[in-house]
């Protein structure tokens, strides 16, 4: 630890008494965690928490000082004092974050402070999606959604949640058991199901691999864009940056395939714009050409996967030269220390074939497991066992639910075809903090705490070593929220089933008897203590996890499909839609469209031509699923006929700042999934466009494309 | 021996740094963590879409990108773009009222207090970095929870921009003194520096030669923006290395 990070830690462990001298009414209410008079005004605390915006979970730092709120006592308006966060930094004893974040790790302090969190629980008293609401004690709350639960077949409890490792995770999945349903399920957003497979298949290891590209000289990544936000944008940043002028003696390169010009796009040596869907023939066809540089010791499965391809054919469903896949293949095998990232930052209906094959070309490369190379999952730290998984069938049993409880997912939104389920559904609860789309459908919501209201674990999506991220708590909750783990017990207590809350102390004990066993000088409680000041828990890389290739099976290439395609994706700044409430997101230029507070439909210049589009003009979208109408943004690194849209506006229920602005891709690509994983797909959907009057605006901070003399160094 | 320290360490108080900025253009990124750092820091208001279409949005701190070439031989420019504290800055000499000038300490300094709101400034600066304030900004409650009472807030009809978070040098200062010791390299890191998560940012004193901005300097890839222009700016971009 720095000395600057010395100073800013203090202790999270305070008690909930208010202490102060002062004593007025309000602060009775909601009392002061930080007991206010150790955040004497113009002082400064850093308090560990965990961002919860991306299942990287970066441990962050949140910076708390004395503030005053205006409330509401008794129908007359006092001054309140609390301890409020200011900024968040990322923790420097984080491994993944290493002291920094990125745009929506910022912008989830608006998320706390959002003017649009619900004040309390709220019950429907209008049709389903109306938005109309009333306040309802939680008493009531708690019995009605218990009633709910308990006329309920238990088979026919769905529980949507996303797929963390995480204490939270860890209490849906006991709730789940205590009232005898099924376990959780993600939608199949933003939890990597094709990557997980695909490790699965080649290294014979679940989980997510790790990518050592700090120390590669030369990386190709096909389909993962990972530095606009796959897996782990902060912690793949900062080896990014390390691996162009981090060494003294070698500039690494990048090499990236994706079907648009991402910002790993930008970012590269070379852009290999792959027809989207292309990517298990490009994979495939640059595995065949290093079957022929005879370059590593390849399991025999590997090899058989790439010996039979058409060089000519793949490439043409490519959409690359097959000259370019030659050059780029003997590049990697002369590489001193090359890496396959493998991804898919928009999901296809192939998948997890394709970054199977990607992955696999690590084999070839013989690079698994070396400096450089690609690092198989390790063992699960076996603390939280019991995350939510994606279950493909979870439309079809959205659609048999009798209740369905919502968490962290928001499917009206990612998946716009499940709203007729949700309309017809007997009961839905949402534990939502914001009426977003899917709350919107609710009979009940009983809104959590902020995360930045409320203690965490979590386990990183990645991490360069085993490790946790962990907080306590350390303001008090702005309103009448209550932690999902309070909400779960007390449903679980109406109900009479037996559930026992675990906490965040307990799972870092339990930590604690999994690491320090053997002969270990740390005591219990000085490891908690340890944890929770410094925001988490870090053991030793696990050196090189064993990997064989599991069943691979057989790949098959499909033409490239001819015509428009549209495809949908998840931008730096909004993700999956989540970060369209925050102000400081919807005010952020889109890096490829510059587009603020909306975003564009984004085609290439001959497309527009075609079309007689530019820059503002509205079109209409229409695919077998659906139609949108949006602004055009004329890119002129789009590939031809393909049209892309960033996923993030088009709420229909989302606040001020997002409600009712723009379009849903989602709408337009449809339910397409990957054909093993089913995951659903973002694309390629194929499209009609024509142009329309009128129209939403498109407000750009830039409008300038290229550079105009003299603007260079 | 103690005299001839007493004698450095007074040497060492009266040294007076010169804050400069170093940004790697091979190892940003693009992604735009330094933006929304800067406006949580710094209590940059939004405008909103009907202000930002009108081209009032504030960003102290952006990322130009141009696309050079065609598909698919296309590559993008870009690079962060903040108040570049220019030496000889355009924007000073024309504010009838002195509400902008060069501190002992390199940085060029807005005083709200004193600006009268002529923009003359904004309109002279060639990295069009100013931003004049149309109206007072507002939070929605409980947003303002959200400012820094380090920085203050600033008012209608004046101008504001990037002080290379002055407030953090000062907050540096009063930490170093408070401790006993000198300011040390790194003590200082403006909000877009601290959050960059390529690391692509280097902040401190230019004149000391074993601070890490000096060094990034020395590095052969060092320029900075509009440099014909003579503006001669505190801030240098080092060039992608390909
Ligand atoms: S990478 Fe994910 S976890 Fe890390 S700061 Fe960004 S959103 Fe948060
Ligand atoms: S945070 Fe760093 S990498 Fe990201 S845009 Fe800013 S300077 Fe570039």
């Amino acid at each position: 630890m720095d000395r600057r990070n010395f100073v800013k830690l203090v202790g999270t462990a305070s008690g909930g008494a208010v202490t102060g001298a002062c004593g007025r009414q309000a602060e009775e209410i909601i009392p002061l965690l930080v007991p206010e008079e150790s955040v004497p005004v113009g002082v400064e605390q850093w308090h560990p928490s965990v961002c919860g915006e991306c299942s990287a979970a970066c441990g962050t730092l949140a910076r708390v000082m004395a503030s005053e709120r205006e409330i509401e006592v008794d129908g007359e308006l006092v001054r309140q004092k609390i301890a409020a966060v200011k900024k968040l930094e990322g923790n420097p004893l984080d491994p993944v974050s290493g002291g920094r974040l990125c745009a929506r790790g910022h912008a989830s302090l608006q998320s706390l402070y959002n003017p649009d969190r619900l004040r309390g629980p709220l019950k429907r008293v209008g049709p389903r999606a109306s938005g109309q609401f009333e306040a309802i004690s939680w008493d009531d709350a708690i019995t009605e959604a218990a009633g709910a639960l308990a006329a309920a077949d238990p088979g026919r409890i769905l529980f949507l949640a996303r797929a963390r490792e995480s204490v939270r995770s860890e209490n849906i999945a006991r709730f789940l058991e205590a009232v005898g349903a099924p376990p959780a399920t993600s939608i199949g957003v933003g939890d990597f199901a094709a990557e997980r497979a695909s490790s699965e298949r080649v290294f014979g290891r679940s989980g997510l691999p790790l990518y050592e590209i700090q120390d590669s000289s030369l990386v190709l990544s096909i389909g993962a864009d990972f530095l606009g936000g796959w897996a782990s944008p902060v912690l793949y940043s900062r080896r990014y940056g390390h691996m162009r002028q981090g060494r003294r003696e070698l500039r690494g390169r990048l090499i990236h395939a994706e079907s648009r010009f991402s910002l790993t796009a930008w970012n590269a040596d070379r852009w290999l714009p792959v027809w989207p869907g292309g990517e298990l023939a490009l994979a495939s066809a640059i595995g065949h050409v290093l079957l022929g540089e005879q370059i590593a010791d390849t399991p025999a499965s590997v090899v058989s996967i790439f010996a039979d391809v058409d060089l000519e054919k793949a490439a043409g469903a490519a959409g690359v030269p097959a000259e370019t896949i030659r050059q780029t293949a003997s590049e990697l095998a002369q590489a001193s220390a090359p890496v396959v990232v493998a991804g898919a930052s928009m999901v296809r209906r192939n998948s997890a074939d394709a970054v199977a094959a990607a992955l696999a070309l690590n084999w070839l490369l013989g690079c698994v497991g070396k400096p450089g190379g690609v690092i198989p999952p390790a063992d699960p730290l076996g603390v939280l066992a019991r995350q939510p998984r994606f279950s493909q069938d979870w439309s079809e049993r959205l659609e048999q639910a009798a209740v369905v409880l919502v968490d962290g997912v928001n499917p009206a939104y990612n998946a716009p075809a499940s709203q007729g389920a949700l309309a017809a559904a007997q009961t839905v609860i949402s534990f939502s903090s914001f009426l977003d789309d899917t709350s919107a459908f609710a009979d009940l919501i009983l809104p959590d705490h902020d995360p930045l209201e409320q203690a965490a674990l979590e386990v990183p999506a990645v991490s360069p070593s085993p490790s946790i991220a962990a907080a306590g708590e350390f303001v008090a909750p702005l309103y009448d929220s209550r932690p999902i783990a309070t909400a779960l017990s007390e449903l679980a207590e109406a109900a009479e089933r037996p559930f026992e809350e675990l906490t965040v102390g307990q799972a870092v004990s339990t930590l604690h008897s999994a690491v320090e066993s053997a002969g270990s000088e740390t005591s219990a409680s000085d490891f908690e203590a340890t944890t929770l000041r410094d925001g988490g828990w870090q053991g030793q890389p696990s050196g090189k996890p064993p990997a064989t290739p599991g069943t691979l099976g057989t790949f098959e290439i499909a033409a490239k499909q001819e015509g428009v395609m549209f495809q949908a994706y998840e931008s730096p700044q909004f993700g999956s839609g989540s970060g369209a409430n925050r102000p400081w997101l919807q005010e952020l230029p889109d890096p490829t469209s510059s587009a603020l507070w909306g975003l564009p439909v984004e085609m290439d210049p001959a497309t527009a031509e075609r079309l007689g589009l530019v820059n503002g003009d509205n079109v209409r979208i229409r695919s077998e699923y659906g139609a949108l109408e949006a602004p055009v943004y004329v890119n002129p690194a789009a590939i031809p006929g393909v049209v892309s849209m960033a996923v993030g506006q088009g709420h229909a229920s989302y606040g001020r700042y997002a409600s009712g602005r723009g379009a849903n891709p989602m709408v337009v690509v449809g339910n397409a999934r990957d054909e093993k994983t089913g995951c659903p797909a973002m694309g390629p959907t194929p499209i009609r466009l024509e142009k329309i009057a009128g129209g939403a605006r498109l407000v750009q901070f830039s409008r300038q494309d290229r550079d105009l003399p003299p603007h260079r160094v | 021996m103690a005299e001839q320290t007493a004698e450095q360490t007074e040497q060492g108080a009266e040294r007076t740094p010169q804050w400069a900025m170093a940004i790697d253009l091979d190892r940003c990124t693009g992604c735009e963590a330094c933006v929304v750092a800067c406006a949580s820091e710094n209590n940059v208001p939004t405008a909103g879409e009907d202000q930002a279409a009108m081209g009032r949005t504030k960003h102290w701190i952006r990322i130009d990108r141009y696309y050079e070439g065609e598909f698919p031989d296309i590559k993008v420019k870009y690079r962060p773009v903040m108040c570049q504290q220019c030496d000889e800055a355009p924007c000073e000499p024309v504010c009838p009222v002195n509400a902008t000038y060069q501190n002992a300490e390199g940085l060029n300094v807005q005083i709200y207090n004193r600006c009268i709101g002529t923009r003359y400034c904004a309109n002279n600066c060639p990295y069009t970095v100013r931003f004049f304030n149309w109206f007072a900004p507002e939070w929605a409650e409980p947003l303002n929870l959200q400012l820094n009472p380090d920085v203050s807030i600033r008012p209608s009809g004046v101008v504001e921009k990037c002080t290379f978070c002055a407030h953090k040098i000062k907050r540096a200062k009063l930490d170093a003194d408070a401790q006993g010791r000198e300011l040390a390299d790194g003590d200082v890191q403006p909000a877009c520096v601290q959050s960059c998560p390529a690391e692509a940012m280097v902040f401190g004193d230019m004149t000391d030669p074993d601070s890490k901005v000096a060094r990034q300097l020395g590095s052969g890839r060092s320029g900075q923006l509009l440099e014909s222009l003579g503006t001669k700016p505190r801030v240098f971009y080092l060039e992608k290395a390909d």
